[in-house]
């Protein structure tokens, strides 16, 4: 890209004619309106996970809720870098990044250390780091397209890969988020949904042992309003944690036989 | 990940895996003077080889190639350039080959692989030389505008034959690449025209009503072969690789014509005759991934 990018000349990505400038979100009236790919405001993207995606790493799953598409791999445990100190416990090391084509405009395809950051947050409190001392787990995502909730979408998907590496966890990581538009929550928002939001929580949780990793919350919230958003991200957060489970189990079973 | 060879009964199965780990060399040789690899393949046979179009949706053209568990996404985006003042009727492509953490054990976010510019040039030179594209057809309006064509190759899962792999994705893509059909607005920009009042009351005409699909000529397909000693792998894996450093890659068209012929160096020094069994077993390997190709893209019509 380097060398390309020099001699390169500037383009740019033809934009349509007709600007569709309808604002598809009422703000101001609450009218009902339908989401742009049809679901209930409470309903989340069908869900599909498959582990062992990638068979160079220890451990890999692939995650697919409607556009969004990641794949993780976990690598290690192995030796960690050379300039770390000694550490009685593990090391989980993370980073997110997005391939050219993930947004629809082409961007730079990035490491997001945000996201990096959040998802090494959201999963430490789950793994049993001191099951593999001084040394590291490497856990890389790819988020090969954005289709909203990309960050919920890695933390799940990150978790299912660190159990197919037979990493020790307290318990699965599963990820939600909700969008509040105007007067309304919307669970699992798309990116169309997302830009237009007024504030955003998302809760990262372990299901059986209902305890909080990560909760970030966003924008203007009222008390009503968050504790509604909350329960509503716990009640998809279980409801996500059987769909990984199945996934794990089919997995296991299938490698049985 | 339980090893593809692991059969038998669990002591001699232990015994096998740590002589593998051990004399990595001598594993292999054995399995080599009985004429097969330990997953189980002959010399010069390639690893299963599946292609699936259409995997990214925000991109104008995409393909999922695998080849054993080497996987490659590529997608290309289409962008509108000025043409340079020297082809003004021609459109341009970038292509570039990414090798991110998730595919390999070696890669570490912010080191790149030094593997991956080298695979991004050797594609860049292969579908130029090949004259698979008319760099023509891209162009818009003469001068003013033409098509830029960003093809990123994604490496998921690296197990060796990393070029081949990515070739094909390539190809597949371009393949599969839908142009969308655009006009020239009074500024002088390309806009493009919404599909759902296609052919109703356009205000303005397309300027690329016909060229919504590149004709690609002469494909470029490829094989790399292992050579070690006398003995020639077809499609090696990573672990082959990394045992044996001696790679051929031919790089052969739909019409058996050589486009390029890759010996990086290597311990093994490669006879005529050598040379000769390699663009053989490229010519055989073509036929395979041409018919892969086409029953892919029929079934792509078919739904």
């Amino acid at each position: 890209m380097a060398a390309q990018g020099g001699a390169a000349p500037s383009t740019y990505t033809p934009t349509p004619t007709k600007k569709t400038q309808r604002s598809p979100f009422f703000s101001d009236s609450d009218v009902d309106w339908l989401r742009p790919d049809g679901r209930g405001f409470h309903q989340c993207r069908p869900a599909f996970f498959r582990t062992g995606a990638v068979n160079s790493a220890a451990g890999s799953a692939y995650a697919e809720f409607g556009n969004t598409k990641v794949i993780v791999s976990v690598f290690g445990p192995r030796e960690s870098k050379k300039a770390m100190v000694y550490s009685d416990v593990g090391r989980l090391n993370c980073n997110v990044s997005y391939t050219t084509f993930a947004n629809p405009a082409r961007g730079l395809g990035s490491d997001n250390k945000e996201f990096s950051s959040m998802l090494h947050k959201a999963l430490e409190g789950a793994i049993m780091l001191e099951t593999f001392p001084k040394t590291t787990v490497d856990v890389f995502a790819l988020v090969l397209e954005s289709g909203g909730s990309d960050l919920p979408v890695v933390i799940s998907c990150a978790s299912l890969a660190l159990a197919d590496a037979g990493i020790m966890m307290y318990d699965l990581v599963a990820g939600v988020s909700v969008s509040c538009l105007g007067r309304n929550l919307i669970i699992d928002p798309i990116l169309e949904e997302e830009s237009f939001q007024d504030g955003s929580m998302m809760i990262t949780c372990m299901p059986s042992r209902y305890e909080v990793t990560q909760l970030t919350i966003t924008g203007e919230w009222s008390t009503a309003k968050l504790n509604e958003a909350m329960q509503l991200c716990l009640d998809a957060c279980s409801k996500l944690d059987k769909i990984m489970r199945a996934c794990l189990e089919e997995a296991a079973s299938a490698s049985q036989d | 990940m339980g090893l593809p060879d692991a059969s038998g009964d669990l002591s001699s199965e232990m015994e096998v895996d740590a002589f593998r780990r051990l004399f990595p060399l001598r594993y292999f040789e054995r399995h080599l003077s009985e004429s097969i690899r330990p997953d189980a393949r002959p010399l010069g046979r390639a690893r299963d080889t599946t292609l699936a179009l259409g995997a990214v949706a925000s991109a104008h053209g995409s393909a999922l190639a695998k080849i054993g568990s080497t996987t490659m996404l590529a997608a290309i985006k289409m962008e509108v350039m000025t043409p340079s003042t020297e082809s003004p009727d021609e459109g341009s492509i970038a292509i570039d080959f990414h090798m991110p953490p998730i595919c390999s054990p070696i890669v570490r976010p912010g080191r790149p692989a030094e593997a991956a510019p080298v695979i991004s040039k050797q594609l860049s030179d292969t579908i130029s030389s090949s004259g698979m594209i008319n760099l023509k057809e891209l162009s818009l309006v003469s001068g003013k505008a033409a098509w830029m064509a960003y093809l990123d190759i994604y490496c998921l899962d690296a197990d060796g034959a990393l070029f081949d792999a990515a070739l094909l994705s390539a190809v597949a893509a371009f393949s599969h690449l839908q142009i969308p059909i655009v006009s020239l607005n009074d500024d002088g920009k390309i806009e493009l025209i919404s599909e759902e009042d296609d052919g109703a009351k356009l205000e303005v005409e397309p300027v690329n009503k016909e060229k919504r699909k590149l004709t690609l000529s002469s494909i470029p397909f490829s094989l790399t072969c292992i050579l070690h000693k006398n003995y020639i792998l077809a499609d090696p894996t990573a672990e082959e690789e990394s045992i044996m450093e001696t790679a051929v890659t031919v790089v052969l068209d739909s019409s058996s014509r050589l486009v390029s012929f890759y010996k990086p160096g290597g311990p093994v020094l490669a006879h005529t005759s050598a040379v000769q069994d390699c663009v053989a077993l490229t010519r055989q390997r073509v036929k395979e991934l041409q018919n892969i190709l086409d029953e892919t893209l029929s079934g792509m019509e078919i739904d």
